[in-house]
C-alpha cells in the first residue's frame, strides 16, 4: 500500500523545545489522529509534512516527494489548515475561493458550491462579519474543495464553542469519509480524534509514545477493578500502566490485556471484581503518567 | 528542485493578490499626491511649502503602507500561514513580496515623481529644482529599499516600525545636507537642470545601494530551505 506520509528519525530543535527521532507513517486513505497537549509537537510535525518547516535531521516522504527539496510538489497536493491560520478580513470567502481555484487546477467548484450549502456559508461575505467557527468551516472548504490527496488539519476544533465544534466535527465526518483522502487531524482533545480517525497517534513532550490503529488501542487497554491486597511483586507485571489503592480495592489500569491476566492476578490473590474498556482520553493520560511506549 | 527556480504562476498570483487588497488605498495616496503636485504647480511661496510638505507626506506615507500591510500586517493578523501553505518555496514568497511591493509603492511612487518633475517643467517654478527633486526622491527610494528588506528579514514589528519611522525621518538632515553642498544648493534656484558630480554620485549611490540591498535580501532567502 503507498504511504500518504513517511517520516523516519525526523527531529527537529527549537530554543525551548525539541522534536526526537520520530518514525511514523500513513497509508493512503486513512485517517490519523494525533492527539497530544499543549507543546507536545503536534504543530511542529504537521508544519514540517506540510512542507511549511524543514527538519534538522530524518527524511520526509509526502505523497511520494521527498521533503523539503520537493515541497512544492507536495504542496500542490496537500491542504493545510491550522489553528493559527487566518483568511482576509476585508476580502469575502468569494474571492478567496477564486484565489485558491487559480493555485490549484485540480480546484472542483461544483464541489465547492456543495460544500458551500453543507457549511452554511455565504460566499459574498466578508471574512470580517464570520464567526470563528465559520472561519475554521472556510478553511475547510477552500482546503477540501481543490481535492487533496493529504490533508493536514493542526487543531481545527481549538476555540470553538460546544455548538460550533459539533458542527465543525459532523461536517468533517460527512466530507472525510466521501473519498478516499488521507487526513492527518490534530487535537488535544481525544473525543475529536476517537470521533475521526482509524489511527491513533500520541505525541508528549516532542517525542512520539504510541501510534497504532484505534481498535487496537481500546482493545489492548483495560481498567481493571480488584479486591485484596497489593503484592510489590504486582509492580514489575509490564502490563499495568498504572495502579491506584483505596484501602482493599485496586484500580488497575493495563496495557495488553488479555484473557488470561483475571487468573494470573487471582494468582497473586487478588479477586478481580470489574472489567471496562478505556476511553481514548483515559489511554493517553495512562500512557502520559507511565512515560513509556503504550 | 534548484532554489533560485521560481514558480511564476503562483508569483504572479501572489502580486496580484496584493495589488488587489491594496489598490484602493494606493489609488487615495496618488490622489493626495496630485492634490500636492497641484499646490506646486501653483508656483506660490505659500504654495509651495504646503505642496512639498504634503508630497513628502504622501510618499513616506505610500512606502510605509506598502510595507506595513503587505509584510507586517500579514505576519500580524496570521495570514502568512496561509499563504505559506501555498504551493510556494520561500523563495518565491520573497520574489513575490518584492516585486508586489515594487509594485504597490513603484506605481505611485513613480507617478508623483514624473508629475513633480512635470510640474517643475512646465511651471513658473525653477528647473533646477529637477536635480533636487530627484534627491529626494532617491532618498526615498533607499529609504524604502532598506525598510522593506528589514520587514522581509526580520519578524519583530517593533524593530519594523523602528526602521522605517527612522529612515523616513532621516530626510529631514539629508535635505539640510544637500543645502550645504554648493554645486547642488547653488543650482536649485536656476532655470536649468545641472547635474554636477556630487549631485550624480549621491543618485547614483542610492539607486546602487537601494538594488543592492534588495539584492542581499533575496540571496539570502535562497538559503532557506523552507519558512521555519
Amino acid at each position: 500500500m503507498t504511504a500518504a506520509f513517511s517520516v523516519s528519525g525526523l527531529g527537529k530543535r527549537y530554543p525551548h523545545f525539541e522534536l526526537h527521532d520520530i518514525d511514523l507513517a500513513l497509508a493512503e486513505g486513512e485517517i490519523m489522529g494525533l492527539v497530544g497537549v499543549n507543546g507536545a509537537g503536534k504543530t511542529t510535525l504537521l508544519r514540517i509534512l506540510a512542507g511549511i518547516s524543514s527538519p534538522d535531521s530524518g527524511t520526509v516522504e509526502v505523497l511520494g516527494h521527498s521533503l523539503p527539496r520537493e515541497q512544492v510538489a507536495a504542496k500542490r497536493q496537500l491542504g493545510f489548515a491550522s489553528e493559527d491560520m487566518r483568511l482576509y478580513r476585508k476580502r469575502s470567502l468569494r474571492w478567496h475561493m477564486d484565489l485558491i481555484a487559480r493555485a490549484y487546477p485540480d480546484w472542483d467548484e461544483s464541489y465547492a458550491g456543495i460544500l458551500l450549502k453543507r457549511f452554511a456559508l455565504r460566499a459574498e461575505q466578508l471574512l470580517d462579519g464570520f464567526s470563528h467557527g465559520q472561519r475554521v468551516k472556510a478553511l475547510l472548504l477552500l482546503n477540501l474543495a481543490r481535492r487533496p490527496r493529504l490533508l493536514l488539519l493542526d487543531e481545527p476544533t481549538t476555540g470553538l464553542d460546544p455548538v460550533a465544534r459539533v458542527e465543525v466535527l459532523e461536517a468533517l465526518s460527512d466530507v472525510l469519509r466521501d473519498g478516499d483522502r488521507s487526513v492527518v487531524f490534530s487535537s488535544h482533545n481525544t473525543h475529536d480524534i476517537e470521533q475521526l480517525a482509524d489511527t491513533i497517534t500520541f505525541l508528549h513532550e516532542g517525542r512520539m509514545l504510541a501510534s497504532c490503529d484505534k481498535e487496537s488501542f481500546i482493545d489492548r487497554w483495560r481498567r481493571m477493578v480488584c479486591q485484596g491486597d497489593w503484592t510489590p511483586d504486582l509492580a514489575h507485571w509490564p502490563q499495568i500502566a498504572a495502579l491506584r489503592r483505596s484501602g482493599s480495592v485496586l484500580e488497575l489500569k493495563i496495557r495488553d490485556f488479555s484473557d488470561d491476566l483475571a487468573g494470573r492476578l487471582k494468582g497473586q490473590g487478588l479477586d478481580v471484581r470489574t472489567v471496562h474498556p478505556m476511553s481514548l482520553e483515559d489511554i493517553f493520560i495512562t500512557t502520559v503518567r507511565a512515560g513509556e511506549t503504550a | 528542485m534548484n532554489r533560485f527556480d521560481i514558480n511564476v504562476p503562483l508569483v504572479k498570483l501572489l502580486v496580484a493578490k496584493d495589488w488587489q487588497l491594496f489598490e484602493k488605498q494606493l489609488a487615495l495616496y496618488v490622489a493626495g499626491g496630485i492634490v500636492a503636485l497641484c499646490l506646486l504647480g501653483m508656483a506660490q511661496r505659500w504654495s509651495f511649502y504646503v505642496g512639498s510638505l504634503v508630497l513628502i507626506i504622501v510618499l513616506v506615507s505610500t512606502a510605509c503602507f506598502a510595507i506595513s500591510n503587505s509584510l507586517i500586517v500579514e505576519r500580524k493578523e496570521r495570514t502568512l500561514a496561509f499563504v505559506m501553505s501555498l504551493p510556494v518555496t520561500p523563495m518565491d514568497f520573497h520574489v513575490a513580496k518584492l516585486i508586489g511591493n515594487l509594485v504597490t509603492f513603484g506605481v505611485p511612487f513613480l507617478i508623483i515623481a514624473g508629475g513633480a518633475i512635470a510640474v517643475v517643467l512646465l511651471t513658473p517654478l525653477p528647473d533646477g529644482l529637477v536635480v533636487y527633486g530627484l534627491l529626494i526622491f532617491g532618498y526615498i527610494f533607499l529609504a524604502y529599499c532598506v525598510s522593506l528588506s528589514i520587514a522581509t528579514v526580520v519578524e519583530s514589528e517593533g524593530w519594523n516600525t523602528f526602521a522605517m519611522i527612522s529612515s523616513m525621518v532621516l530626510i529631514n538632515p539629508f535635505m539640510m545636507v544637500l543645502g550645504q553642498i554648493p554645486s547642488i544648493a547653488d543650482n536649485i534656484s536656476r532655470d536649468a537642470v545641472v547635474w554636477t558630480t556630487p549631485a550624480v554620485a549621491i543618485l547614483a549611490v542610492q539607486v546602487v545601494v537601494g538594488i543592492g540591498v534588495l539584492a542581499y535580501t533575496t540571496i539570502a532567502h535562497c538559503r532557506k530551505p523552507t519558512f521555519y
